[in-house]
């Protein structure tokens, strides 16, 4: 049995990585069509699209927590920036319908802005105190949501927002503008999908780059980073920003997928939710990533369907359960479901460190000094 | 014979200690200086100050003449300064070849924007630089051949470790390269091996200034040796006038060794 999972295990590593990725990508682009046959219901694309939205959300987040090793505890914060300014530029709060790109363009940069804010006072912070500090940013945001009722109709939220446009101004019901419009779940689910491609595709170019090595570098060890000539406040800025950038971008999508936004999709708990994603799926694994969002976001609802269990119950089963498996994680498989290399080495096979010691009472056995084989 | 490095009068103190104490020298041009001393006397507080770890509390360090005292570690790196450390500093989970490629951080300059869309110079620049990760590298003979540059940093040997940090500092081709303590902790022949490479180094027009504990090596490869105690400059000269210097003899040896000697 141990043989036979080798021996597959063995084969599956053989298959070239973009092999895996092109199959994802099919799979994920086919899904819809089981809808148009009628195989399965509406309700599963909406669930489609929420766990596209959550991969982009995680992507993002892994950029900071997996690459440049900072915890971010208050992310959703960045989320709601992106679906805040889309809401106010394309809705009747204040008469806008600005062209989608121009919103989503806008919405992602407000975001990237919070983010340099946000960045420049706690970016000398470490650990504990970077984890309280982005924290309290993510409640500080949802509560000014929820007193700025002028801007934000307070807990109420915003409704009415329109659906983008891909071209054209107005709302024109025939022709190429009608067929350009995204209004339906599939439409919204093909948009999704094709923005979560574009981003990791990117992110994917970043990680295997100077700048993706610059973050890795300062996560390992920092002043041997700064001694290399990587400037530790730029790079950590960088990765900041471009993740709530991110961020903004899923935001956006997201207020206009769901017409209506209000505070109470900005919790805290939403933050903690997609730390596990990334923790789940492996800290610094693009892969990985969208592997743990869809599990933690779209297993729930499979097994609320199976289970047919109320709303509310469902939704304090579902935080035991993630509690439960987060903990089961991180004693058994700390690197994740599919790792990064890195962190895999980092997490469990050898304790860099021990290693060290050991290493430091061994070295002088004259010849016989080996690499170690990994 | 130009200076590439000059200090005027540095001193950097934590709390009370006086751990550089009103230090100058000079390094030239393709010369290879040996800073010796005994445990504590202040070399690699000297180094620290030097890479723009510790800022000094007061002098001037000149880099070809441009002050670069007091600036940050990455900027002092950026102006031609790289240096290794005593105890090894790798990016222990991250390849062989991806730690060489960090020490090109400051020589290359692709940005995020052209990295995520992969560019053309982005892909050229990457190329050049895991060319020329291989030639630096293969000053190594051996060492880092193949499969190997795949692995992580930690997996590698004790001395190939101290190696690779070597390569990593070289890889900004800098002005001046510290070593602090390069064959700390090898076997005779290992060290032997280190010292060759460091000549083959200064061959290539580098210029180094290293801080080293084993005479055999500081004799073997030094144009000129410094030596300190209590973070004061005790001597400075060829390895024979430092090595029979009588300051310096007692600073290892304790004052009445000193005198025996003399
Ligand atoms: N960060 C620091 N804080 C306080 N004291 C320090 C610090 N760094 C060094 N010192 C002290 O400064 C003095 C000089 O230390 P330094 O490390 O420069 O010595 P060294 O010449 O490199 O010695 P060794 O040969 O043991 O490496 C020592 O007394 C040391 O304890
Ligand atoms: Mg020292």
């Amino acid at each position: 049995m141990a043989a036979m999972t080798e021996r597959i295990s063995s084969v599956l590593a053989r298959v070239p990585r973009g092999v895996y990725m092109a199959l994802a990508v099919v799979l994920a682009a086919g899904f819809p069509l089981l809808n148009v046959i009628g195989v399965v219901e509406t309700a599963w694309l909406r669930v489609g699209v929420m766990s596209l939205l959550f991969v982009m959300l995680a992507l993002g987040l892994n950029i900071v927590m997996g690459e440049t090793g900072l915890l971010n505890l208050g992310y959703i914060a960045f989320f709601a920036f992106g679906a805040y300014t889309t809401a106010l530029l394309s809705s009747p709060k204040f008469e806008l319908r600005w062209p989608f790109l121009a919103v989503v363009v806008v919405s992602t940069l407000i975001a990237m802005l919070a983010g340099f804010v946000i960045g420049l006072p706690t970016l000398r912070l470490r650990g504990d105190y970077l984890a309280i500090v982005t924290l309290a940013f993510g409640e500080i945001v949802r509560l000014t949501i929820i007193n700025l009722q002028g801007f934000t109709n307070g807990p109420n939220g915003i409704t009415g927002i329109y659906s983008p446009l891909l071209a054209g101004g107005s709302e024109v019901k025939t022709g190429l503008a009608a067929w350009l419009t995204v209004d339906k779940p599939i439409e919204y689910y093909y948009l999704v999908l094709v923005a979560v491609v574009v981003v990791s595709i990117l992110l994917a170019n970043l990680k295997n780059s100077r700048v993706g090595r610059a973050w890795n570098a300062l996560r390992e060890d920092e002043l041997a980073a700064i001694s290399s000539g990587i400037t530790a406040s730029r790079a950590k800025m960088l990765s900041v920003v471009l993740s709530a950038g991110i961020a903004g971008f899923a935001g956006s999508l997201y207020a206009y997928y769901s017409n209506v936004i209000s505070p109470e999709s900005f919790l805290f708990m939403q933050s903690v939710i997609v730390v596990c994603m990334v923790v789940l799926g492996g800290m610094g694994s693009i892969p990985g990533v969208v592997v743990g969002a869809i599990v933690l976001q779209a297993l729930p609802q499979v097994i609320r369907q199976a289970a047919g269990a109320a709303r509310s119950d469902f939704e304090v089963y579902r935080m035991l359960i993630f509690g439960v498996l987060i903990v089961v994680m991180v004693i058994f498989r700390p690197e994740g479901l599919l790792p990064d290399k890195l962190w895999r080495r980092e997490s469990h096979e050898v304790d860099p460190r021990e290693l060290e010691k050991t290493r430091q009472s061994l070295f002088d056995l004259e010849e016989g000094e080996k690499d170690l084989e990994v | 014979m130009d200076a590439i490095l000059e200090l005027q009068g540095v001193s950097m103190s934590f709390g009370g200690l006086k751990a550089v104490d009103n230090l100058s020298f000079t390094i030239n041009e393709n010369e290879i200086v040996s800073i010796i001393g005994p445990n504590g006397s202040g070399k690699t507080t000297t180094f620290n100050v030097i890479s723009g770890l510790y800022e000094p509390d007061s002098g001037e360090i000149l880099l070809k003449g441009e002050s670069v005292a007091g600036l940050r570690p990455d900027a002092v790196h950026d102006k031609g300064i790289s240096r290794t450390f005593q105890s090894l500093r790798l990016f222990s989970n991250m390849s062989v070849l991806d730690n060489v490629l960090v020490g090109m951080h400051s020589v290359t300059d692709s940005g995020v924007l052209a990295s995520m869309l992969r560019l053309p110079k982005v892909r050229r620049e990457e190329q050049a630089m895991r060319e020329r990760a291989q030639e630096i590298l293969e000053m190594f003979p051996g060492r880092f051949s193949g499969p190997r540059q795949q692995q992580p940093a930690f997996s590698l040997s004790y001395a190939n470790r101290r190696r690779l940090e070597i390569a990593r500092a070289l890889a900004s081709d800098p002005t001046l390269l510290m070593l602090d303590e390069p064959v700390a902790g090898m076997n005779p022949m290992e060290s032997h091996e280190v010292m060759e490479q460091i000549k083959i180094l200064r061959d290539k027009g580098y210029t180094i200034v290293m801080i080293e504990h084993d005479m055999h090596v500081v004799e073997g490869v030094s144009d000129r040796v410094i030596a300190m105690d209590h973070g004061v400059k005790i001597a400075e000269g060829t390895y024979h006038e430092v090595a029979n210097d009588p300051q310096v003899v007692e600073a290892y040896l304790g004052k009445r060794a000193a005198e025996a000697t003399a």
